[in-house]
């Protein structure tokens, strides 16, 4: 502040405000700095491997996408298309669970104690990898493509049910009002308050839950549940490149694929309803 | 069932959209007085109605074939010959080894250095690429368009694919796991980060173009700052995805948790597999719970 005084002697000249002091941001940005010296120091990795690395992968990627092997792209095909089942299945089995719940788990609408158990299991969910998830469930159902379903169900649950609970909470309340006003049940709340309002919504996150599982169900292929990540695994163990790369090319263009159709679909169900 | 609609009062049915106009009209001036009131116009129906069922016929459809024995299938015989075995081991899963523990702690930790290192690699990454990926900060359309293309196809493969392919490449270790979370990473803070560039306020912007700036002058002073709040907001989920991705890493032999969680699945030690399961939950809730703490008070 005293420094400012003698500076001020030409009037034209522009002062910058003072830089303020953030205490805090000093704090978390020196705690975050140390974290992560100390896991870059303590890590089990050899960083003059770092070096080779980029002459390993141009090798590798050679060895892969140099010349495909074509002819496996028929098992790879119907293997995806096993993976998309799961992923499909999965999401139905998702929605018809976590549909109610969702409501059930949102203020307003279900007793407290069902709501707070709701929201914990639904957290509980989302903090394990379906890959666990998976493995728990295949005690029962054995190493089936079933297995994978039910592990993406449960799985989409978990987030699912919470961004439905989020989206039920989030609507404005004025309808809802209109329809208690007019003598309507808490279910004709709900139908005529909130579901008009939140099913844009409850369709993207399905379309998106469903998008999630695409991916999630090539990943359960690796414990060995079928599907397009099985084939990858063996393949990869192997270490038969050509086939590896026509594999990841599917992945990558079923995916992409997928993710452009799920948007259009999006983008004419948003549109739709809000044209009305 | 939404089908079977009573049928409507006279004026509504078949009447073109200006005589129901006025009918409504009519009702609202005649609804102050008592008798002779005309009954309520209701407003025909909206077209395509049966849309939504058509929609819905067609996902049970789908979901009937998915469970079709030529595709997934439902095998209730096998479920119930398993049921007794299946339910004993998932009894296990309540009763945790807590013997098991000392050896859980190593792997843990190197989990968690994964989680950490990745997170910064990918975020260090993803800073300049969010700005190759967006509009206002890279007005060139042909390397936006690229670097978005590459990204794209980077986000198509789960991370743990990728850690698959790279542990036969560079062999067992944290090395392959970090390598596929940091691909990761950068796939999904690029796509967020971008996205708020391109809706920010163009003002700032145009404003230090016009003042004659380069664009990396722009992009350093001014495009910067704006997007470091969703910049270190991405950068926090990324480590909390990152806590839960690289405990089942090393199912494919990337390091970690998942290394332990392979070997205690072959035997189905299914009371050590719930402390490992214990151990992630706490420390993806204990992550979440930090990030929120920053979050509130950074951001």
């Amino acid at each position: 502040m005293t420094t400012l005084a003698p500076t001020r002697t030409d009037p034209t000249e522009v002062i910058a405000p003072r830089r303020p002091v953030r205490v805090l941001r000093a704090v978390a940005l020196t705690v975050a700095t140390a974290t992560a010296l100390v896991a870059f120091w303590s890590i089990d990795i050899q960083w003059s491997r770092l070096a080779s690395l980029p002459g390993q992968v141009v090798h590798y990627l050679d060895l892969m996408f140099s010349a495909p092997s074509w002819d496996k792209l028929p098992e790879a095909l119907r293997q995806t298309l096993r993976s998309v089942e799961m992923a499909w299945l999965g999401t139905v089995l998702g929605i018809v669970v976590s549909f109610p719940l969702s409501f059930l788990a949102a203020r307003g609408y279900g007793p407290a104690p069902v709501r707070g158990a709701l929201r914990g299991l639904f957290s509980l969910i989302r903090a394990v990898p379906e890959i666990i998830i998976a493995i728990i469930i295949l005690s029962v159902t054995g190493l089936t493509p079933l297995t994978g379903a039910l592990a993406l169900a449960v799985n989409s649950v978990g987030t699912l049910g919470k961004w439905g609970y989020e989206s039920v909470e989030g609507v404005d309340h004025g309808p809802v009002e209109a329809v208690r006003a007019a003598g309507g049940s808490t279910v004709e709340a709900l139908r005529w308050g909130v579901w008009p309002s939140a099913a844009t919504d409850f369709f993207s996150f399905w379309l998106y839950r469903f998008e999630i599982n695409v991916r999630a169900s090539a990943v359960l292929g690796l414990i060995g549940v079928g599907g397009i990540g099985d084939m990858l695994t063996s393949y990869t163990q192997y270490r038969e490149w050509s086939t590896v790369g026509v594999l990841l090319i599917v992945v990558v263009v079923v995916t992409m694929a997928i993710d452009a159709v799920s948007a259009a679909v999006r983008r004419r169900l948003t549109d739709g309803s809000t044209g009305r | 069932m939404k089908t079977t609609q009573t049928p409507r009062p006279g004026a509504a049915g078949g009447v073109p959209a200006a005589g129901g106009a006025q009918a409504a009209g009519g009702t609202r001036a005649a609804g102050d007085g008592t008798a002779g009131r005309p009954p309520l116009a209701v407003p025909p129906r909206p077209a395509g109605r049966w849309k939504p069922w058509a929609a819905l016929a067609v996902v049970l459809l789908l979901t009937a074939a998915t469970l079709s024995p030529w595709a997934i299938g439902f095998d209730a015989d096998a479920i119930a010959r398993n049921w007794r075995n299946g339910a004993d081991r998932i009894v296990r899963l309540f009763s945790p080894d807590w013997s098991f523990f000392p050896r859980t702690v190593e792997p843990m930790l190197e989990t968690l250095q994964m989680a950490v290192v990745a997170t910064v690699v990918g975020a260090a990454v993803a800073l300049p690429v969010s700005m190759w990926a967006a509009r206002p900060t890279n007005p060139d359309r042909w390397t936006r368009g690229a670097v978005r293309l590459a990204l794209n196809v980077v986000r198509a493969v789960p991370e743990l694919l990728y850690a698959a392919v790279l542990v036969a490449m560079v062999g067992v270790g944290a090395l392959p796991g970090v390598i596929a979370l940091v691909l990761f990473n950068v796939g999904i803070i690029v796509k967020m980060v971008s996205e708020t560039i391109d809706g920010s306020d163009r003002g700032p912007l145009e404003a230090g173009r016009a003042a004659g700036a380069t664009q990396t002058q722009i992009n350093r002073t001014i495009a910067l700052p704006d997007m470091l709040p969703s910049f270190v907001n991405q950068t926090l989920y990324v480590l909390e995805l990152n806590v839960r991705a690289s405990s089942v890493l090393g199912l494919v032999g990337a390091g970690g948790l998942g290394l332990l969680v392979d070997a205690v699945r072959t035997y189905y030690r299914y009371d050590q597999l719930s402390l490992i399961i214990l151990e992630i939950l706490v420390a993806v809730l204990v992550i979440d719970l930090v990030s929120s703490i920053v979050r509130r008070r950074l951001v």
